[in-house]
């Protein structure tokens, strides 16, 4: 293979990972099937970061999920970090839209390359002992959860205003042009229903800020900031492929100042930096450079890591720990802290939950959203049940079957049909025929289980100074799942006047005999 | 099916008290004989039963004259069937998909351009219109000129409502309302608070809006959306109905088998008859009897012409 031809090898795959990626992002949605006929979480699979939260959770680890994942550990061992620079869907966006938003030209500060292994140390300890924030800088984490909520909405909300205008007004060849296109992009490349998040904002706010770091210094975070990149550089330490030459060569300078991960060095090459990319191969006047495998090698430049600043990341992430558990147990502050059917219990699920917003990508009737504070400190980005916003579809398991770690267990539908999420309580001061006297039937009408968790009962009830027969609703504890679809559908303006809180959830933890506390 | 008994026993003792007649509303077939009624004075009612459903179906229409009657050469007919719940056939929640599909076939045969199906459902549009089977039955047919169609955000359009009681305004369908024909295709469900879900009810699904709003005087704000939205043809779907826990259903126990179907250009009269297979009467049911006092059709069962 001719030197240069593995930069454009390099780059087809990055393209087609890209592509790959996009187009299961695309078919995380509901299309007709239950089950999901793809693996779209695939992303996660191969994710090591992934792994290491599901493997230090309480529980087996997912093997059968996580597998991909240990592969990819295991070819950088072989290989370095390929995953960076041929596989990694962010850092093939940072390559793209680099030349978009200016590239930085000097290698910055060499010293900040070590942040990533210390952030990696850090989170990793935090981990180790209880509180996984992994997925707070995973850059899979990353950019599908930027991609869920913040990119994908805009995207849709920008096309549905475009073909909505040329919907309303009557634009000579353009209108005919447009409206013919639209059944397309409505079946294929757009949400069945535009996506709403909260958080959207602010999720764009980061990812845009992780793109701008490029006007410092192509792959800023890829080189700085990553832990992943660090996980896979740890690997790569001793990996088999190597480079030829290893050092800067004496008569030439070029691989100092050109080589985007600073890999080259005077005392070799450094393969926990080097991300693959062969652009060395391409710019080498010489054409000196080559790859290939080889086992041992002449001398090796560590790591550049200083035991004091192990040792403070360790430190930093047993602090983590208590910072964060000292507060209140959230869950039993905030009642209206839902989870996901299927969720394991709280402080399990943060452990296993990544912020991979891949549930909250595939959940059919908007019911998940990302949480900020509601869930504790931690808990940022992790999916909350918010019924104003949308309800858990009876005969619905999407979310279950994408998510990669575990934290919602994948139910079959019998069983996720008995799984509580919460209970519905109904506010007698907002709910119509309790407050104001008038007929309402909404959220009996729409609860879905099959003897229905809301009755109506027939009262007479003093409405302005005559006896009125009306139906009240009552919820019937025994059998409320709290998908929430009350919540949703209540006509009442602004707050529902039917609420769901996490009384009675399937995933608390609570001895047999006690699962009703009221008897 | 106790508080449907309960609703009759009140019914009955409101109608013996004429103070009862005021503070409710007033339901009394009294002053709703004295009303001239703008419909047609014998509207014709056909009622066929059968387990064949394609056959049910042609007899049904049959023996109003024939879907040439209605649908005539050319026309654009929009079919409302009801396929606003996430359930399958046998839980009774949606129109059975063998009558959408023998209408369809009927309109086809009579000539339409364009035969068109949506409802605005209540659970996820594509896992009603999958689980339904109407999906299925429509793409078997395999026409051109048969669409199953998700409803447009973007078509609706507020209309006002002249004499309206609830609303002066609200927002329609577009398709709907400017279809050539519309066929109104209800299952008929016991309701909590309409008693039953039949034809009336089943154009809530051609609105816009905050529906849920609609409940606060079912009776009569279903009346003031039919007195907008004109149904050419309704055929109630009594192949299998909900006797509780409706309009949902999802208990095979709540699920009868009349093997019936209703028919009639008047929309009140196809109601009215459909009533009495849950052994109501008309004026048990509060839509029935305020559609029927606007004049929108005849629910007195002696005045309809059974054919």
């Amino acid at each position: 293979m001719k030197s240069s031809s593995w930069i454009y090898a390099r780059r087809i795959s990055q393209s087609l990972c890209l592509a790959v990626f996009l187009w299961l992002f695309l078919q995380t949605e509901y299309r007709g099937v239950d089950q999901l006929p793809y693996p779209v979480s695939l992303l996660f699979r191969i994710d090591p970061l992934a792994a290491l939260a599901d493997f230090l959770a309480p529980g087996p680890f997912g093997w059968q999920l996580l597998w991909p994942a240990l592969v990819v550990l295991l070819l950088t061992l072989l290989f370095g970090r390929f995953f960076c620079g041929w596989v990694c869907p962010l850092g093939a966006t940072l390559d793209g839209l680099g030349k978009l938003v200016g590239r930085g030209r000097r290698a910055y500060a060499p010293g900040w390359r070590r942040v990533k292994y210390y952030l990696l140390i850090a989170l990793g300890t935090a981990t180790f002992f209880g509180v996984q924030l992994l997925g707070l800088f995973d850059p899979l984490a990353i950019f599908l959860r930027s991609l869920t909520l913040a990119v994908y909405p805009a995207y849709n909300y920008g096309l549905n205003r475009v073909f909505d205008f040329f919907y309303e007004h009557q634009v000579p060849l353009l209108s005919a042009l447009v409206k013919s296109a639209y059944p397309v992009f409505r079946d294929h490349l757009m949400a069945f229903y535009p996506p709403i998040f909260a958080l959207s904002f602010f999720t764009l706010l980061i990812f845009v800020a992780i793109i701008l770091l490029e006007r410092i210094e192509h792959r800023f975070w890829c080189k700085n900031l990553c832990p992943l990149g660090g996980l896979l550089g740890l690997c790569a330490r001793y990996a088999l492929l190597q480079r030829t030459p290893q050092q800067l060569c004496s008569d030439c300078r070029e691989c100092d100042s050109l080589c985007r991960s600073g890999a080259v060095r005077a005392t070799g090459h450094l393969r926990s930096e080097c991300l693959l990319c062969m652009d060395c191969t391409g710019f080498c006047p010489d054409e000196r450079v080559h790859f290939a495998i080889r086992a041992g090698s002449r001398g090796h430049p560590g790591l550049d890591l200083q035991r004091r600043g192990i040792l403070t990341a360790m430190a930093g992430g047993i602090m983590l720990v208590p910072a964060v558990r000292i507060g209140p147990v959230t869950h039993e502050q905030n009642p209206y802290l839902l989870r996901p059917p299927g969720a394991v219990p709280e402080e399990e699920f943060l452990q296993r939950c990544v912020r991979c917003a891949e549930c909250m990508k595939v959940c059919i009737g908007r019911a998940l959203q990302p949480a900020l504070l509601e869930a504790g400190p931690v808990g940022l980005w992790t999916p909350l049940v918010v019924p104003r916003i949308g309800y858990c579809e009876y005969n619905c398991t999407l979310c279950g079957q994408v998510c990669p770690t575990g934290a919602i267990a994948p139910l079959k539908l019998p069983v996720k049909q008995k799984n509580i999420i919460g209970l519905a309580v109904i506010k007698k001061d907002r709910c119509l025929p309790y407050a104001k006297g008038i007929e309402c039937l909404v959220c009996e009408e729409h609860c879905p289980t099959g003897e229905k968790a809301i009755i109506l009962e027939e009262r007479e009830l003093l409405v302005d100074g005559g006896l009125r027969t009306l139906k009240f609703p009552r919820i019937v504890d025994r059998l409320c799942i709290g998908c929430g679809i009350c919540e949703t559908r209540c006509p009442v303006e602004g707050a529902s006047a039917v609420r769901i809180i996490n009384e009675g959830e399937s995933r608390r933890k609570r001895p047999e005999s006690l699962a009703n506390p009221y008897g | 099916m106790m508080t449907c008994m309960d609703r009759r026993a009140f019914i009955r003792q409101s109608l013996r008290t004429a103070l009862a007649v005021a503070a409710t509303g007033g339901l009394p077939a009294i002053d709703l004989l004295a009303l001239p009624a703008h419909a047609a004075a014998q509207p014709p009612l056909a009622v066929r039963k059968g387990a064949d459903i394609p056959i049910l179906v042609r007899e049904t229409i049959g023996a109003l004259g024939g879907m040439n009657r209605f649908v005539h050469q050319g026309d654009i007919v929009v079919i409302k069937p009801n396929i606003g719940w996430d359930r399958t056939v046998e839980m009774a929640a949606n129109t059975h998909p063998d009558v959408v599909a023998s209408l369809v076939n009927l309109c086809l045969e009579a000539g339409a351009r364009q035969v068109r199906i949506f409802d605005r459902s209540c659970n996820d549009e594509r896992r009603c219109y999958t689980r339904s089977g109407i999906r299925a039955a429509v793409e078997k047919i395999a026409s051109e000129r048969v669409s199953l169609e998700y409803v447009d955000p973007r078509a609706y359009q507020e209309l006002a409502i002249h004499g309206g009681r609830t609303f002066d305004r609200w927002e329609f369908y577009r398709p709907a309302i400017e279809a050539d024909r519309l066929i109104n295709v209800p299952i008929a469900k016991h309701h909590s608070i309409s008693g039953l879900t039949l034809g009336m009810k089943n154009l809530m699904g051609v609105l816009g809006g905050n529906r849920g709003r609609l409940h606060a005087n079912i009776a009569e704000s279903l009346t003031d959306m039919a007195s907008v939205i004109h149904a050419d043809l309704t055929v109630v779907d009594a192949t299998r109905i909900l006797v509780a826990n409706g309009p949902q259903g999802g208990r095979i126990e709540d699920v009868r088998n009349p093997q019936t179907l209703i028919a009639s250009p008047d929309i009140v009269a196809a109601d009215a008859y459909a009533a009495t297979l849950f052994n109501f009467a008309p004026e048990d049911i509060p839509t029935i009897v305020a559609a029927a006092r606007r004049g929108l059709g005849v629910m007195d069962l002696k005045r309809m012409q059974m054919v």
